[in-house]
């Protein structure tokens, strides 16, 4: 099996509002892309090159690893960490735990994990009932043993802990190719927007030849049109794409148990900014990890301008989404200014962001 | 089923049941133009409010508010019913459009372009935008100039569009409109949640639009619709 040079970016990983994350990611990913063809994006924070061919090109591991972090340092200014082993699955816990596995030596570096690094919680609490410790424990038991007992999940895992499987299910993000192509704006743009049920009217070509002209005149992204999927919260249940590009024609009538009601806001913030919440003695709200805020909001303080006072807020609804996956907690409050203009704002990894405007 | 209709439905390789298309779009295909085309249709509330119950076709329409106080619900509202009736709109200048709430206010978003940031070069996109759709929202970033405002509002008489122009005290248009709508208060209802704002419009112009006095609309109610208080 070939060797895996892991990078592994903690701060990359959580995945932000203000979608920062994966810009930095697509960073890392550019310059070292200047370094070596082959890279592949994992998923957030985690992307692995083969060793052999840079390694003979800088001449040694070791001046490898160093032209990687000097130029991660130079453009994030980010300390990364580095791996090395055969196979996407102990790669991965090597770039963890910042080892380079010597060739040949990934069958013990794997069986000597402890049986968490599969990430079954409840294959490692069993496991410790059975006196099973580490992935080799593990690996030790006949195949047949562990189809008779666990489920088809625990089986393909037994096949990575043997090293039958280089990686885990879901060690990948099978959308972070699309997402990152879409971030670099190269997006298939189709010929023409469909029109209403294929037909087209006189009125639809005026209006296409129009949309033509703008988007000649500001760029692709300069026209866009609007569509509705699913989702909790306003930010959720629309997008606006490129005029042009290929339309999922996704209906917004699914039920959505938890939606956010009543009237949504007239200004979507496409990046949402951050803002502060005071009290009334000028301390931070707050949120809990129960949802629930510190102190009343008494003022808002955005990055740029002047306090504003909250005069009556609503809320905080928690939305507690993909708990099994990155434990992503985000709560909305709704508040209203002594202006007279009432706001969205969102609580997330202990920080306020603006997120909509009832214009 | 009649037997009857089930060969008829069958008559032909594409479904019979066409959205019906608007009788002024209708009539703008006749070689005569017919009074009432030239009117562009409203939604309730917003036909009451207007000489003619809808947008006359080559006027310019003002909307005026303090930022944030529902300007742009009052706008959007008005699109409803035209994108409803196959009419094509855009808007223009709006940085971050909430498509929820234009969904829910009764936009058909299939038919509405928006080009959210024209990076300085608005009033050449609204230009360009006039001759292809039949309602323009546009927000200037700043004081149009006499000029840029003029020239906009004869290229709208001449392609019989309608423009929609969102204003603020710090951004007002230099010239006068025909209707305009001039946002004076703006209340919001409140339980546990934001529920529904009502919002005072002044309503004037010219002609049969002058001296149409005060209203109030509820914009949004709970639904996220426009009605009549």
């Amino acid at each position: 099996m070939e060797r895996l040079l892991a990078l592994w970016a903690e701060p990359l990983s959580e995945e932000r509002p203000d979608g920062s994350a994966l810009r930095d990611y697509l960073r890392v990913l550019d310059v070292l892309g200047a370094l070596c063809p082959f890279v592949e994006p994992i998923r957030l924070g985690l992307c692995t090159l083969p060793l052999r061919g840079p390694s003979r090109f800088f001449g040694g591991d070791e001046a490898v690893f160093h032209a990687v972090r000097e130029s991660v340092r130079d453009v994030l200014g980010l300390e990364v960490s580095l791996g090395v082993a055969e196979g996407l699955f102990c790669a991965e816990l090597a770039a963890r735990q910042n080892v380079v596995v010597a060739a040949g030596q990934t069958t013990e570096f794997r069986r000597t994990q402890p049986l968490t690094a599969l990430g079954h919680k409840e294959l490692a609490t069993t496991g410790r009932r059975l006196g099973l410790y580490t992935v080799g424990d593990f690996a030790d038991l006949k195949s047949a043993s562990v189809a008779e007992r666990f489920s088809a999940a625990v089986r393909v895992l037994h096949r990575v802990a043997r090293g039958e499987l280089a990686e885990l299910p879901g060690q990948r993000d099978t959308r972070l190719v699309a997402r990152l192509r879409s971030a670099r704006g190269e997006d298939v743009v189709g010929d023409e927007q469909v029109g209403f049920f294929g037909q087209r009217s006189a009125g639809d070509d005026r209006a296409q030849a129009a949309a033509h002209r703008v988007r000649h005149r500001l760029g692709p992204e300069g026209v866009l049109v609007a569509r509705l999927h699913g989702g909790r919260v306003p930010e959720d249940r629309a997008s606006l794409a490129p005029w042009g590009s290929p339309s999922r024609d996704l209906r917004d009538d699914a039920p959505w148990p938890g939606r956010l009601a009543g009237p949504s806001p007239t200004t979507l913030l496409h990046q949402p900014v951050t803002v502060d919440v005071r009290d009334a003695f000028d301390e931070p709200v707050r949120m809990g990890a129960r949802g629930s805020l510190s102190a009343v909001p008494a003022s808002l303080v955005p990055l740029r301008g002047s306090r504003r006072e909250i005069v009556w807020f609503a809320g905080p609804w928690p939305l507690v989404e993909r708990w099994w996956a990155s434990g992503r907690r985000r709560a909305h409050v709704q508040v209203l200014l002594d202006s007279g203009e009432a706001l969205l704002l969102s609580a997330e990894t202990g920080r306020w962001w603006l997120v909509g405007i009832y214009d | 089923m009649t037997g009857s209709g089930y060969s008829y439905e069958h008559m032909f390789a594409f479904p019979t049941s066409r959205p019906r298309l608007s009788d002024d779009l209708v009539a703008t295909l006749r070689p005569v133009t017919l009074a009432k085309s030239r009117i562009i249709p409203l939604s309730e509330p917003w036909a009451s409010l207007t000489p003619g119950r809808g947008l006359r076709r080559g006027s310019t329409v003002l909307v005026h508010a303090q930022p944030g106080l529902g300007g742009l619900s009052v706008a959007l509202g008005l699109l409803s019913e035209a994108s409803d009736k196959g009419h094509w709109s855009a808007v223009v200048g709006v940085d971050d459009p909430g498509v929820v709430a234009m969904s829910d206010l009764g936009v058909d978003l299939r038919r509405v372009l928006f080009v959210p940031r024209p990076c300085g070069a608005w009033a050449e996109t609204t230009a360009d935008l006039l001759d292809g759709v039949d309602l323009l929202i546009v927000r200037p970033p700043s004081r149009a100039v006499h000029a840029t405002a003029r020239r906009l509002m004869d290229r709208v008489r001449e392609r019989g569009t309608v423009l929609i122009v969102l204003t603020e005290p710090s951004s007002p248009w230099p010239l006068p409109v025909d209707l305009s709508f001039h946002l004076t208060s703006s209340r919001w209802m409140m339980s546990s949640r934001l529920d529904a704002r009502y919002v005072t419009l002044r309503i004037g112009g010219r002609g049969e639009a002058a001296r149409r006095g005060e209203h109030v609309v509820m914009v949004p109610d709970a639904h996220g619709r426009a009605v009549t208080r």
